[in-house]
């Protein structure tokens, strides 16, 4: 044990014990096994564990992470990780419960179903989340090149613009020969990166300069613009994607760091009268809005139609009660039909919440909770304001984008199609939403490197100095 | 009801029970830790427990409560003030750096004596040690509860 302790330290490995995140990874995993036998216990009608290589593998996966962690010594936050594998092992036995031909995917000659291809996702993104943790070690290439990220996640925006296909009335996914994802996913993080780079290095010089039109006082023009560009974006988006759940995201988060950057409430109240303004141009411009809106305020006009998977989702929390039905026992198909369209993907809420109760999904609303209360800290705990701000932007991503699609489902909020983190089903989702816990991670971290401290002198100091330099010639020559 | 389905719906219970475990492990992990930020918060880190001190201040048989950075000297501006005509206006520091206590001279005249060694550099010294100063006579003490 010591000789390898020396060894590992020899090449400049030093192993730290992770305790806290071991005791709370065998919680998930035990939860994870009940979960499971519960699930198959109810299919086959006598108590058994079914085939669980499925479950096992995730299991292996989350603590080979584990030991990553701990073998590279990494002084991480110990709750994030083990809240986000609690998460989507329990998208992994909803997936294993719902029919498996929701989705389906031919890889060397196997046909994979909705659970096989979940995992496949799952570990591809817990192996983002690992990379990006232990391998990120300074922020400088974030923070150096931020309107190089903006450019690109603008690029990537026109993209999906001109080319994007077609998905579920919204033109969100772009598929580049075999491979399709969903840019918008991606999008958020870059426009965070991008958010978080500019409010801090704008914060300190002109926090207290104010625009003024008429009487109005307005916030100064490098809060102004970004707000004006943002609101902008989101109503490009809402026209041409017809993507209500992201632009809605994208302004929310903005408003967010706004707030943590300026700690002015008007800021906010004035961005909330944007979005209202530009909320009331497109309901009465836009028809597909108007649908969205009048679906939520009353679904009954249209049951069969355009209100039927609200209802059906109305109708499966009403199955669920407050302890739910138990996995396996729920309703979610009617014949071969799924009860509830988009089940696997925006509707995963409702499956939830069908099967295992209020209790449960208030359960799994508290797991984000968690994500937000340890991201705000590492934001609070942060070594300087771009840190801070990051942090607080991944959180929000991440936060705010359950609260959406959990809203949604529940009727609270008009419904829009966004993933539910680590929950829904999809590749792109869950491959961003782990590299955003991975960089959350790396950001907790006291051995990152600090930032390098501001080389580039401003212009006006460099033509000062200059100009002393040559009034120093000048005397010399006189003298 | 069989036993089957008992057992089942045992399960099923089960199963969001121990999600809320999760909530209770975490909820304890935090409100240990700050638990420990609350009570390290506001307690001295150690004392100055006073041994001897010929012309009285400090009283001899008081104990000193410590932060992480002390001075010690004649003059008031010090955080610790020790009126003794032997002792000089900026005599000596005492910190705490990480794990262990320092202590170090200040260009004082008559010097500063750990253990009846003279402080040249900075010296590290434990609990118990004795620290002289003119002709103050201190000896650190650990904080009771911590640790």
């Amino acid at each position: 044990m010591i000789a390898m302790r020396r060894a590992l330290f020899s090449v400049g490995i030093r192993p730290h014990l992770r305790w806290r995140e071991l005791g709370l990874l065998t919680i998930v995993a035990l939860t994870l096994v009940v979960g499971w036998a519960s699930l198959q216990s109810f299919r086959s009608g006598q108590l058994e564990m079914g085939e669980a290589s499925l479950l096992f593998t995730y299991l292996l996966a989350i603590f080979v992470i584990h030991t990553a962690f701990v073998i590279t010594g990494r002084r991480m936050d110990e709750i994030l990780f083990p809240t986000a594998a609690m998460l989507a092992g329990i998208s992994l036995l909803l997936m294993e419960r719902l029919p498996q031909d929701l989705v389906t995917q031919q890889i060397l000659g196997r046909e994979l179903g909705l659970a096989d291809v979940q995992l496949a996702w799952t570990l591809l993104g817990f192996t983002v989340l690992a990379a990006t943790a232990i391998l990120v070690r300074s922020d400088g290439w974030l923070r150096r090149y931020k309107y190089t990220w903006a450019a690109l996640g603008i690029g990537l925006l026109l993209l999906v613009f001109v080319f994007g296909e077609v998905t579920g009335g919204a033109r969100l996914t772009l598929v580049i020969g075999p491979i399709s994802g969903q840019p918008s996913e991606l999008l958020k993080v870059i426009l965070v990166v991008f958010l978080a780079g500019y409010l801090a290095e704008n914060r300190s010089l002109l926090s207290s300069a104010s625009t003024r039109v008429g009487p109005f006082r307005l916030p100064p023009l490098p809060y102004l613009l970004p707000m004006l560009a943002l609101w902008g974006l989101a109503l490009a988006i809402v026209i041409v994607q017809r993507d209500l759940g992201a632009a809605l995201l994208y302004f929310l988060v903005f408003l967010g760091l706004l707030y943590v950057a300026t700690r002015r409430a008007s800021y906010v109240v004035l961005g909330l009268l944007l979005f209202l303004a530009g909320s009331a141009v497109l309901y009465l411009a836009f028809p597909h809005v108007q649908d969205r809106v009048d679906i939520w305020l009353n679904p009954f006009t249209d049951p069969q139609g355009a209100g039927y998977q609200v209802i059906r989702a109305l109708y499966a929390y009403g199955r669920g009660g407050v302890l739910g039905t138990g996995l396996g026992a729920g309703l979610p198909q009617v014949g071969s039909v799924p009860s509830i369209p988009a089940i696997h993907t925006d509707f995963i809420f409702a499956a939830l919440a069908e099967e295992m109760g209020m209790l449960g999904a208030l359960g799994v609303l508290g797991l984000y909770v968690l994500i937000a209360q340890r991201g705000f800290r590492i934001a609070a705990t942060a070594a300087d304001d771009f840190r801070a701000l990051l942090a607080t932007g991944l959180t929000l991503v991440i936060v705010v984008q359950a609260a959406i699609i959990a809203g949604g489902n529940l009727r609270v909020v008009p419904l829009t199609g966004i993933t539910l983190p680590f929950v829904s089903y999809g590749g792109s989702s869950l491959l961003v939403n782990g590299a955003v816990i991975g960089l959350l991670l790396a950001l907790s971290d006291r051995g990152v490197e600090p930032p390098p401290p501001d080389q580039r002198t401003s212009m006006s100091s460099r033509i000062g100095r200059r100009a002393r330099r040559a009034g120093g010639r000048l005397e010399e020559a006189l003298s | 009801m069989d036993v089957f389905s008992l057992s089942l719906w045992g399960l099923r219970i089960l199963f969001v029970v121990l999600i809320y475990a999760f909530f209770f492990f975490v909820a304890r992990a935090l409100w240990r830790d700050l638990r420990a930020g609350v009570a390290g918060a506001g307690r001295p880190l150690a004392r100055l427990f006073v041994i001897e001190a010929k012309e009285g201040r400090p009283e001899p048989g008081t104990s000193i409560p410590l932060d992480a950075v002390n001075s010690l000297g004649r003059d008031v501006n010090n955080s610790i003030v020790l009126d003794d005509s032997f002792v000089s206006a900026d005599h000596a520091l005492l910190t705490f750096r990480g794990r262990a206590w320092y202590v170090e001279d200040r260009g004082s005249t008559n010097g500063t004596w750990l253990n009846g060694q003279k402080v040249g550099a900075l010296l590290p010294l434990g609990y118990g040690d004795e620290v002289q100063i003119g002709q103050v006579r201190l000896r650190l003490e650990r904080e009771r509860g911590n640790e």
